[in-house]
């Protein structure tokens, strides 16, 4: 960790230094050991607050969409894999120009569940890590300028895993236990909007849910208005969701979000071959079409 | 005393009205209430042949005209059911004839996702339907609606995730 983390702050130095970048967003140690916050920088001289661990859980890349963050122009990024494929979205969906952002991506062996860590857990290993990191392709990030390799080995992936199980189950269930489920789920929602506001896509200046003219979607916490913004939010996400799992993470009902942001990932890859945020030059999947896509369902 | 009379008249009408709409009404709440949202090109212009050329067919149907299925947004959807109706139609015109070029193939990849997703929290998918009705086609407008509201007739009467309590 600590050859990493040097590396990490010599990149960074340099950048700021070089003015390369005005701003580097990375992590810094919280105020618990086991859990690590969000730290700006603009100093070269503050450097050394950065640092990189397995509690890293927060995408940081939520921030690129912040006019605060924007208005400093070139900005430095220190990403995981799975984080900076929201980056990729980004510039994908132009959002965000390639040139105004320095992509620091550390390998990442995995991040440990935060409810776990606060307990006390500091150990990365099958039973320890989300479900995203289990079925992680991204340990290096698809896209970087600068890369600080990590010095931990791998973690072992014994037996049959199966993450996000209660998928395949739900997709057995019938529909009336699946609406049963799904009520029961979005009940809970107190329409605080923490998944949009952790969700690195949820970029829109004014959200469906604040348009009032018609008001498409009800503020108010029952179960029409609770159900039609879980919806709507995950449509909005489908074919764009690159997994990072902070909706969930930040839901203080515990609402399993991933469960339809990972369905709707897994169906868009059926149905059109495509993965979120893995190329910067590819169409985002709703921006084009073929003349040959599934049909099945048309009469 | 003629008064009486034309007041006594009056009553009678309205209570006949009356008796006759709450049972009209009655009736309304059996018959399941579908609404098609349809494309101002050609599915819309299929649906006026088939009035023109007195073609009958179910009376469940409400029809809601937009200028191409791309604009139906997948929340009108959601909008309806909320509303109360049993099902939902999405028309237009054929793959290739959009009059807009390519809205109708945009809003396939978008319904192609979206009934995946309601399907997967819980709501029946048989409420919703979708057609490539083209201008010229009445006899397929009505054969598509009459098969839609048996259909939906059949279907037990579910709630969904959607509906108040």
């Amino acid at each position: 960790m600590e050859k990493m983390n040097d590396k990490l702050q010599k990149t960074a130095k340099e950048l700021l230094e070089n003015k390369e970048v005005n701003l580097i967003i990375g992590f810094t140690k919280g105020s618990n050991p086991l859990r690590m916050r969000s730290v700006f920088i603009t100093d070269p001289d503050d450097v050394s607050k950065l640092s990189f661990n397995a509690h890293c859980v927060q995408d940081l890349a939520v921030f690129l969409k912040k006019p605060e963050v924007k208005k400093f122009g070139k900005v430095g990024l220190i990403v995981k894999g799975c984080d900076e494929k929201a980056v990729n979205t980004l510039i994908q969906e132009y959002q965000l120009s390639r040139d105004n952002i320095k992509i620091i991506g550390v390998e990442c062996r995995g991040v440990v569940k935060q409810n776990l860590a606060d307990k006390g857990e500091d150990s990365v290993k099958q039973s320890t890590v989300y479900d995203k990191c289990l079925v992680c392709e991204v340990h290096t990030p698809l896209l970087y300028d600068y890369l600080v390799e990590s010095d931990e080995p791998a973690f072992e992936i014994n037996g049959d895993i199966k993450p996000y199980a209660k998928i395949e189950e739900l997709d057995a269930m019938s529909v009336e236990d699946r609406n049963m489920f799904w009520q029961k789920e979005f009940e809970k929602c107190i329409k605080c909007y923490a998944c949009r506001q952790a969700c690195p896509l949820c970029y829109c200046t004014r959200c469906i849910v604040e348009k009032n003219t018609p008001q498409w979607i009800e503020t108010n916490i029952e179960e029409t208005g609770n159900a039609q913004w879980n919806m709507i939010r995950a449509y909005h996400l489908s074919g764009r969701c690159i997994g990072c799992g902070e909706c969930e993470r930040a839901c203080p009902v515990n609402i399993p979000l991933m469960l339809v942001n990972e369905k709707m990932a897994r169906d868009v890859f059926e149905k059109f071959g495509y993965k979120s945020g893995v190329d910067i030059n590819a169409k985002p999947v709703f921006g084009t079409f073929d003349a040959n896509d599934f049909n099945e369902f048309i009469k | 005393m003629e008064n009486n009379i034309v007041e006594d008249v009056q009553n009678a009408r309205d209570e006949k009205e009356y008796s006759a709409g709450s049972a009209k009404g009655e009736d309304k709440d059996k018959e399941p209430r579908i609404i098609a949202f349809v494309c101002n090109w050609c599915t819309y212009n299929g649906a006026d042949l088939a009035g023109t050329s007195r073609m009958k067919y179910a009376e469940n149907v409400r029809v809601i005209k937009l200028p191409c299925t791309g604009r139906i947004d997948p929340l009108f959807v959601v909008e309806a059911f909320k509303k109360g109706a049993k099902g939902v139609l999405v028309s237009g015109c054929h793959p290739g004839d959009c009059h807009y070029t390519s809205g109708n193939y945009h809003s396939r990849r978008k319904y192609t996702a979206f009934r995946d997703l309601l399907s997967y929290l819980g709501v029946d998918i048989n409420r919703v339907e979708f057609s490539w009705i083209s201008a010229s086609e009445g006899n397929k407008w009505v054969s598509v609606i009459n098969e839609f509201t048996n259909k939906i007739k059949l279907l037990p009467d579910n709630s969904d995730i959607f509906s108040k309590k």
